[in-house]
């Protein structure tokens, strides 16, 4: 393990940005991860970001390719790419945690290129959870350690004067290089440990027995079916394709969009399997704690707690955890 | 006031006056609340008031206008504003609504308490003040520090007749002047156009179009939003710099005549847009424009579905 004095944190990732594009936590509205010209944009106090990283690699808008007609023929021209690798410094480990899950999922039977492009060209720089957590943090009730450098290539925990640096990758190794000066060999201090509580083991099958509980309906009423839950959560994936311009030119995006509008499964037929709330708000604690775990063996959920935080009507996933272990029957 | 408001509610629902009752019952976190639907007189003891319940329950009201029942539900003085503009707009029938009103004597503002008293376990109001208690400290505020800014002004309906009423209803009074109701409106209006522009521009610019503002209004009850309309497409799904001006503009435009100053859509916002500040500017277009305050009487006319013959040149 190494450690870095905090001055010389910010003179390190000065140098790393001149050869990448650094993003990271800045203070803009609300706390944001974005590009940033300079580290002194850059906030270090924050619990977390209001909308997760994700957006990083899966913006909300994003253009997949432009199209023109010209004399007879359409010209279509691929749109985005990186134009340099990227650092991304501040991502907490649950946020880390989700992109795990991302990759899974948009690399499962196709790969999605435009995702792939942007996570292999990301170098990740975690920072580990501040003590004690935001009162909607519960990632350790989901096996998750916030202090863990699963995911990134090279984790900070912040020792107050200095920041413990833990290298997972090489990659990691090689940001390093860039001031190896300044990151000295730690005179043995301990990350500090955060005890693991006890996984939701089993929460599949319990949600399973619940599908025509009424509790959906219950819960659906209290919903506004806004997109906070879903567009603030990391591990919320779901886009809408839509073409933008006239025939003459323009270009196709993809979007973000949510399960719990109620046009996101309206068809044009004008049939919605998902007609009401009930089937909504249930769609996405199933996707979370059933679906996913079945098909990619992981909780669909990182605990940050950005749902429960955000949720206009105090709708809070740890109470919707919790009636689940309680009103089922397995 | 709570058990007196567990008794009503209870009668009603032993009675069968009521298909479910709105009201608010204790959240997770200390010092939240969240909307509670009672159906059961078992379940009245989870009702609670505090002043932690700014949700302007007349929102829920969208959801009976398809049923044929009545519906309870409890509001304050500001929320039965929304109740005056939905009977005026036919989306309720106010016999159909049992009203109980609750005198409110302030909001606070959640985010101005975790600024000043970081793990605030309780705060109590002590008539002119707030009681803070944070860990074994307890603290006495003035209210106006930890006071949503809306409760500074606040308004009732002048002939609102309640059903129910938890104590006397009256305006909560604070020693404010009243010009200082538009004061930042003014501000804003002193700034050259392009300040005001850039201002607006980069509040928009970080709005993620959860719609969280649209979903927590009570005015928004349209059955197609324009914004989801696919045909015509009135506005696409891409968040650029102008697909959101053009939201929240037309959203302001939706709300002339209709805001009645709740204040919900800037308190859900995550991104933290200012939004009721817009929503004032429109309030005051309409007041200076029509001598119209919305939510106040069934009887007065929204300015925007009539018309005086010296109105021509005023708006068009």
């Amino acid at each position: 393990m190494k450690a870095i004095k905090k001055p010389h944190l910010v003179e390190w990732l000065n140098r790393v940005a001149q050869a990448y594009d650094l993003l990271g936590p800045v203070l803009d509205g609300v706390v944001q991860f974005k590009r940033v010209k300079s580290t002194n944009q850059l906030v270090f106090d924050y619990p977390n970001s209001v909308v997760p990283p994700k957006n990083l690699f899966l913006p909300q808008t994003e253009c997949l390719f432009a199209f023109r007609r010209e004399g007879g023929s359409i010209i279509l021209e691929p749109a985005g790419g990186l134009e340099r690798e990227r650092v991304l410094f501040g991502i907490r480990p649950c946020d880390a945690k989700s992109l795990l899950l991302l990759d899974k999922l948009f690399n499962r039977d196709l790969v999605d290129t435009y995702y792939q492009e942007k996570r292999r060209g990301t170098t990740l720089v975690g920072l580990a959870c501040p003590s004690p957590p935001q009162r909607t943090c519960f990632c350790t009730s989901l096996g998750i350690d916030p202090l863990s450098p699963e995911g990134v290539d090279i984790l900070l925990a912040d020792l107050s004067d200095r920041y413990l640096v833990e290298v997972t990758t090489e990659r990691g190794e090689a940001l390093l290089g860039f001031s190896r000066e300044l990151f000295l060999p730690s005179a043995g201090e301990e990350k500090p440990r955060r005890e693991k509580e006890k996984s939701l083991e089993g929460i599949e099958e319990k949600i399973d027995s619940l599908w025509e509980d009424d509790y959906w309906r219950e819960l659906s009423r209290r919903c506004l079916g806004c997109g906070v839950c879903t567009y603030l959560c990391p591990t919320c994936r779901c886009f809408d394709l839509t073409d933008v311009g006239s025939t003459l030119g323009g270009g196709r995006f993809r979007c973000w969009d949510s399960c719990i509008f109620a046009d996101f499964t309206h068809m044009a037929s004008g049939v919605n399997p998902r007609p009401t709330g009930k089937e909504r708000v249930r769609q996405r604690y199933f996707d979370k704690f059933r679906y996913i775990p079945e098909e990619y063996g992981v909780l669909g959920c990182v605990g940050c707690g950005r749902c429960s935080r955000y949720c206009p009507v105090a709708i809070d996933t740890r109470t919707v955890i919790n009636e689940i272990i309680a009103r089922s029957t397995k | 006031m709570e058990q007196e408001l567990r008794e009503i509610v209870r009668k009603l629902l032993q009675e069968g006056a009521i298909e479910h009752f709105i009201g608010y019952a204790e959240g997770v976190e200390p010092l939240h609340t969240t909307p509670c639907f009672i159906e059961r007189e078992e379940e009245v003891g989870a009702l609670v008031w505090s002043p932690f319940c700014p949700y302007n329950l007349a929102r829920y009201l969208h959801q009976m206008k398809n049923g044929a029942g009545k519906v309870g539900l409890v509001v304050k003085g500001c929320d039965a504003r929304a109740i005056v503009e939905l009977v005026k707009g036919n989306q309720i029938q106010r016999e159909r609504v049992v009203v109980v009103g609750v005198p409110c004597q302030g909001q606070v503002d959640l985010a101005k308490v975790e600024e000043a008293f970081q793990g605030a376990e309780a705060v109590e109001d002590a008539g002119d003040t707030f009681l803070v208690t944070v860990g074994e400290e307890g603290h006495s505020v003035e209210k106006e520090r930890l006071l949503r800014e809306k409760c500074f002004f606040c308004k009732h309906p002048i002939s609102f007749e309640y059903d129910f009423v938890l104590g006397e209803m009256s305006p909560f009074l604070l020693d404010r002047r009243s010009e200082l109701e538009f004061a930042m409106i003014e501000e804003m209006e002193s700034l050259p156009v392009e300040e005001r522009r850039a201002f607006w521009r980069a509040q928009f610019e970080r709005c993620s179009r959860c719609y969280a503002c649209r979903d927590i209004c009570y005015a928004c009850y349209c059955q197609e939003c324009i914004f989801e309309s696919r045909a015509p497409r009135w506005l696409e799904k891409t968040t650029t710099s102008l697909d959101n001006q053009t939201y929240h503009l037309i959203r302001a435009w939706h709300m002339v005549g209709r805001c009645i100053d709740c204040g919900e859509c800037e308190r859900v916002c995550p991104m933290e847009i200012p939004l009721r500040q817009l929503y004032k500017k429109v309030e005051r277009e309409v007041e200076q424009l029509f001598d119209y305050e919305a939510g106040m009487r069934v009887e007065d006319l929204p300015p925007l579905v009539t018309f005086q013959v010296d109105d021509l040149g005023l708006v068009i």
